[in-house]
């Protein structure tokens, strides 16, 4: 009984003791997890005159740099023009490409390009939620627009990828027509291809012509092994047989060649009577010269045909005018002129 | 031969009036609906990393990191310093499932690069560890955005003042990306073409 009673009691006093505040352990928690578990602190909960630094982030790309690509697009545009119809002169051709290399190539990083904007125009066209950039909207436009009036100036002066294998172009040697009829058809089934799967609903939406893309990591210098490789090839290509990507790839190329077929302006080899001596064809490496003319729709305004116009060359007081039939004379002996397509090209003769 | 040649004439000029409407009509539809600017970014609600509902690097998904084109992907964690608890045992910065050491904390840490610079902030009392703060701050030039410190610095465990974000020094604007590609779920978008996504964390308190 007494046990029982002890008992009781010393639950008694456990019971209350538990039921009392205990001033002394509680305080001594409420230390130790001072911090609310779901709040950051800030500068006054952690003293010591802390100040929160700023997050570490980079601002996107802001918008006057669009404003300058797309400038630097149309006066690259205006110029080539310029050079094709007016100036005529190759190392203002070269000078273009170097330039155009650097900036839209280097600089620029090659993304988005006029040849892969054409999937984003697809892509917009196609599906009306997707907002085409207004600065790649642009990118596609103004080449054409070019095209339209003076040809495939684009082709021959902005474009990194054209100005990449014309620098590389140390021997051309000329293809049989016939290759460069049927190859360059290979163009339009590459354009047509990369419509289409532009063009799929958002999930399935594939940019081939960007993940095929040669040269782009060159401009990186970074990128896939297999990139690396088909670039190599095609610059290897390159140095002999001129322009490989623009001639038998470029879908934008194509799209550009059917516009300029219909150009306002097309370029005239000789600038003022037509002589028909050839000279010309043989230095197209493009095979874009056909009966002594310049076809609107593959040449890429290069100028190298000008330089070698015994003409042109009387023009700009290189030669005398008693040398025209010089080389003319030299020309017209030539065993297969018949065919001057399949002949591989002299040096100048100038 | 004269008819002949009205007759190109004619084909010319038709092309060219062809040709002229279907530039001027595509780029006015287009032009239409056009957005000014682009950029790649993350939509925090659907990266795995960032989202709220999933926890554990083992379930951590390192596409940015492993896709990217550049050597050193243009994606990569960043600290909200003012969303930081600065804890002494950070889930992100230690590898809380690593074996404790004599001073309490874990001995491993989570990042496989050693991104995370931890810094005592004011004075440390070694007898109050729970009370004291650090600063988190990510190496630029080490972090891959991998996702790892993401993953593990959200509820229940951490505040989520680390997400993955785009670096635009770095990144190339690709217009195909290879991390948009990539991604399980479509998180990586392109903002301008696609509208911005939402930065505040569904279900979460902040």
């Amino acid at each position: 009984m007494q046990l029982a009673l002890i008992f009781l009691a010393t639950l008694s006093v456990l019971g209350v003791s538990l039921l009392l505040p205990q001033p002394a352990t509680a305080a001594t928690a409420e230390e130790d997890y001072a911090r609310q578990a779901s709040v950051a602190p800030q500068p006054d909960d952690i003293g010591a005159g802390y100040e929160i630094p700023p997050a570490q982030r980079v601002a996107p790309r802001a918008a006057w740099w669009y404003v300058v690509d797309m400038a630097l697009l149309a006066a690259a545009l205006v110029v080539a023009a310029l050079i094709a119809h007016r100036w005529r002169r190759r190392w203002m051709a070269v000078t273009l490409s170097l330039a155009s290399l650097a900036y839209f190539g280097f600089f620029r990083g090659g993304c988005v390009c006029p040849i892969g904007a054409t999937q984003n125009v697809a892509a917009g066209i196609a599906d009306s939620s997707y907002a085409v950039p207004l600065a790649v909207l642009a990118f596609f436009m103004l080449p054409l627009v070019a095209a339209l009036l003076a040809g495939r100036v684009f082709c021959g002066g902005p474009c990194p990828l054209g100005a990449i294998q014309d620098l590389v172009l140390i021997k051309p040697k000329q293809l049989p027509p016939a290759v460069d009829r049927w190859g360059g058809k290979f163009r339009y089934a590459y354009l047509g291809i990369a419509v289409v799967l532009a063009a799929a609903p958002a999930a399935a939406r594939e940019f081939p012509i960007c993940r095929y893309d040669p040269f782009v990591g060159f401009f990186r210098l970074t990128g896939p092994a297999t990139m690396f490789a088909f670039g190599t090839a095609l610059l290897a290509i390159g140095t002999v047989i001129g322009r490989p990507y623009c001639r038998f790839l470029c879908p934008y190329g194509a799209l550009l060649g059917v516009v300029s077929r219909f150009s306002w302006k097309s370029v005239s080899i000789t600038p003022d009577e037509e002589l028909d001596c050839g000279l010309c064809t043989e230095a197209c490496p493009f095979g874009a010269i056909e009966n002594m003319r310049a076809k609107r729709a593959t040449c890429l305004a290069c100028a190298r045909c000008f330089a070698h116009c015994p003409r042109q060359q009387y023009a700009w007081g290189e030669i005398e005018l008693y040398e025209i039939e010089q080389l003319t004379q030299q020309a017209a002996d030539k065993p297969t002129d018949k065919k001057p397509a399949t002949r591989p090209i002299e040096e100048p003769v100038a | 031969m004269a008819h002949d040649e009205t007759r190109r004439n004619f084909l010319h000029r038709s092309g060219q009036a062809a040709c002229a409407a279907a530039i001027v009509g595509t780029g006015a539809v287009l032009a239409r609906r056009a957005c000014s600017g682009d950029a790649w970014a993350i939509a925090p609600n659907r990266c795995v990393n960032i989202r709220l509902g999933v926890t554990g690097a083992d379930k951590v998904c390192s596409s940015c990191a492993e896709q990217c084109v550049l050597a050193l992907s243009a994606v990569r964690a960043v600290n909200q310093h003012d969303r930081c608890g600065r804890c002494c045992i950070c889930p992100a910065y230690f590898d809380v499932r690593s074996q404790v050491g004599p001073d309490g904390l874990p001995t491993k840490k989570l990042c496989p690069r050693d991104a995370i610079i931890r810094t005592p902030i004011g004075e440390i009392d070694p007898y109050d560890p729970l009370n004291n703060f650090y600063e988190y701050t990510i190496d630029d030039e080490k972090c891959n955005g991998c996702g790892r410190c993401v993953m593990e610095c959200k509820d229940p465990a951490g505040l989520g003042s680390i997400r993955l974000e785009v670096r635009y020094d770095l990144c190339l604007r690709c217009n195909q990306c290879s991390i948009a590609q990539a991604c399980p779920e479509d998180a990586y978008v392109r903002v301008g073409p696609q509208p911005a996504p939402a930065e505040a964390l569904e279900g979460g308190h902040a």
